[in-house]
């Protein structure tokens, strides 16, 4: 199956990798930029739905006792 | 050569005198001897070591200090689990030289249930980079077929357990790693509950999804090392304080008080399944069915909800867990790992945050189902292994896959054979419960694994 064609563009793409801070070749950078649709569309289906509510609360919980 | 029994059978003939742990390592080690070469499930077999544990425990059950069902028995650890002394590389050349000098609690634990240990297994690079041919170890091979893939990541624990080389080990499981082997190498493979059995010590991919677990021959093998691995444990931050069942006296009573849905949707609408892997599913309704059990269709939210939103959790805990590495030794990670991690560096904090808010929703949303229900069952995995070369580095971003939601939501999940291919490859079926009831899972692939004969076929090496 073929990866989702990304939105972002590749300049676009190539200034996220350089705030990165990977050190990346060409070749490298073009697979990346090829399987970032994967991202965006993951991104898109936990965003689904509209905005949350702002208390809307996260699984991460936080205990201050420390064991 | 000696049949290969499983631990259950192994611990009742040492604990008869029938059988001697000497005796039983060196079968194990003639085993692996004849058939390692092809196999590769060691990353290091530490053969002297096993032979002298086996000696001790030998020792130690004749002078009347017999510990347990585990004591003299042939185990392994997946090679992310640290060991002090003996080195844990994760299968990766960044940690070749990593020697810890202490051991997972978990390691702890079935040392002091009396296992003998054979060393360290071979595992997908760091949890998640495999099957890989760039890495300083070999991927292992499927004993039932040496050109399928075991699974991943817990691929060499699949691989040893399944060859008989020995009767358990350990795995852990962010999305599926012990679960996928199971299926795809025949096994019983636990993951349990998020919190029952600690992390401390086992090198972490996603902090959150990281579950550690056994993988064995059958069902009650699992009971009986999950016994021994769960527990409370200080140095692991999410570990639970809660008592738990003695696990092998519950798998007893049958299933007729259970309640079962069926989440069909999973494998019929959301993604597909091959035919064999269907009509081995209907077997298992009717066997459980048969058996007692109430089963009816339950729905979730779509498979690719769970998916989108481990693997956005996923990534961006693995990536960052490992960007100094990426950041200065890149192309020293394997082709695969690098493909997979390093998109994390691209999820935003609010991307991270949004996932985190929709995991929530959906651990609500199954346990609103698990009111009316005790257990969820569907495949482990939609076909039986592929051949290990069309295992794609983006496969797990393609396509939904069974054994992710029950990270997402840290639920009991067992994944244990339920037939074979017309190829002679092993079929999975996958039980699920509500937190901390791990008991009633096990229970209930134990009457299923009773009632089927699935578990007298061996791999033939």
């Amino acid at each position: 199956m073929p990866a989702p064609k990304p939105r972002i563009s590749r300049e676009d793409f190539d200034a996220l990798v350089r705030a990165s801070g990977l050190m990346l070749s060409e070749e490298q950078k073009s697979d990346l930029h090829a399987a970032y649709g994967y991202i965006e569309a993951m991104r898109a289906r936990v965003r689904a739905g509209g905005e949350r509510p702002r208390s809307a609360e996260p699984a991460i919980i936080f205990n201050p006792r420390v064991r | 050569m000696m049949d290969i029994p499983s631990i259950a059978e192994a611990g009742a003939a040492i604990a008869a005198g029938r059988l001697s742990p000497v005796a039983l390592t060196e079968a194990c080690l003639a085993r692996i001897d004849q058939h390692e070469k092809w196999v590769h499930s060691f990353i290091r077999l530490e053969r002297d070591r096993a032979l002298g544990a086996a000696r001790t425990a030998e020792a130690e059950i004749k002078a009347g200090r017999r510990r347990g069902d585990l004591h003299g028995i042939p185990f392994a650890y997946k090679d992310i689990y640290q060991t002090a002394g003996i080195p844990t590389t994760a299968h990766s050349k960044l940690l070749i030289e990593h020697l810890p000098t202490c051991d997972a609690t978990t390691v702890t634990k079935l040392g002091e249930a009396g296992v003998v240990s054979f060393g360290k297994l071979a595992t997908h690079e760091f949890a998640i980079g495999g099957p890989s041919f760039d890495l300083p170890f070999p991927p292992p091979c499927n004993p039932w077929s040496i050109e399928h893939f075991t699974g991943g990541s817990s691929s060499g624990t699949g691989a040893a357990v399944a060859a008989g080389f020995v009767l358990g080990g350990t795995g852990s499981d962010t999305g599926g790693s012990i679960r996928t082997p199971s299926a795809f190498c025949g096994l019983a493979g636990i993951k349990p509950t998020y919190g029952l059995v600690s992390r401390a010590g086992i090198l972490p991919l996603s902090f959150t999804l990281d579950h550690a677990g056994p993988m064995a021959w059958t069902v009650e093998d699992c009971a009986i090392l999950l016994q021994a691995m769960a527990g409370h444990d200080p140095a692991d931050p999410a570990s639970a304080s809660l008592p738990f069942p003695d696990f092998r006296a519950k798998l007893a009573g049958g299933i007729k008080d259970i309640s079962i849905g069926v989440l069909r949707h999973f494998y019929e609408r959301d993604t597909t399944v091959t035919a064999e892997v269907g009509a081995a599913m209907e077997a298992s309704i009717s066997t459980l069915s048969r058996l007692g059990a109430s089963v009816r269709e339950v729905t979730l939210p779509p498979l690719q909800d769970w998916q989108a939103c481990c693997m956005i959790i996923m990534l961006a805990e693995a990536y960052a867990v490992h960007e100094p590495w990426l950041r200065t030794r890149f192309n020293d990670y394997g082709k695969c790992f690098r493909d997979r991690v390093a998109p994390g560096a691209f999820i935003s904090s609010a991307d991270y945050m949004a996932a985190t808010r929709h995991r929530r929703e959906l651990q609500e949303r199954l346990a609103r189902v698990m009111i009316d229900v005790d257990l969820l069952i569907l495949p482990s995995a939609p076909e039986p292994a592929p051949f290990t070369k069309d295992v794609a580095s983006y496969g797990l971003f393609e396509i939904p896959n069974f054994t992710m939601p029950f990270n997402v939501a840290g639920t009991p999940a067992l994944s244990l054979c339920n037939g074979y291919s017309a190829g002679g490859l092993p079929l999975s079926l996958q039980i699920v419960g509500r937190p901390f009831e791990d008991a009633t899972v096990l229970r209930a692939g134990y009457a299923h694994e009773k009632a089927t004969p699935w578990k007298e076929r061996r791999p033939i090496l």
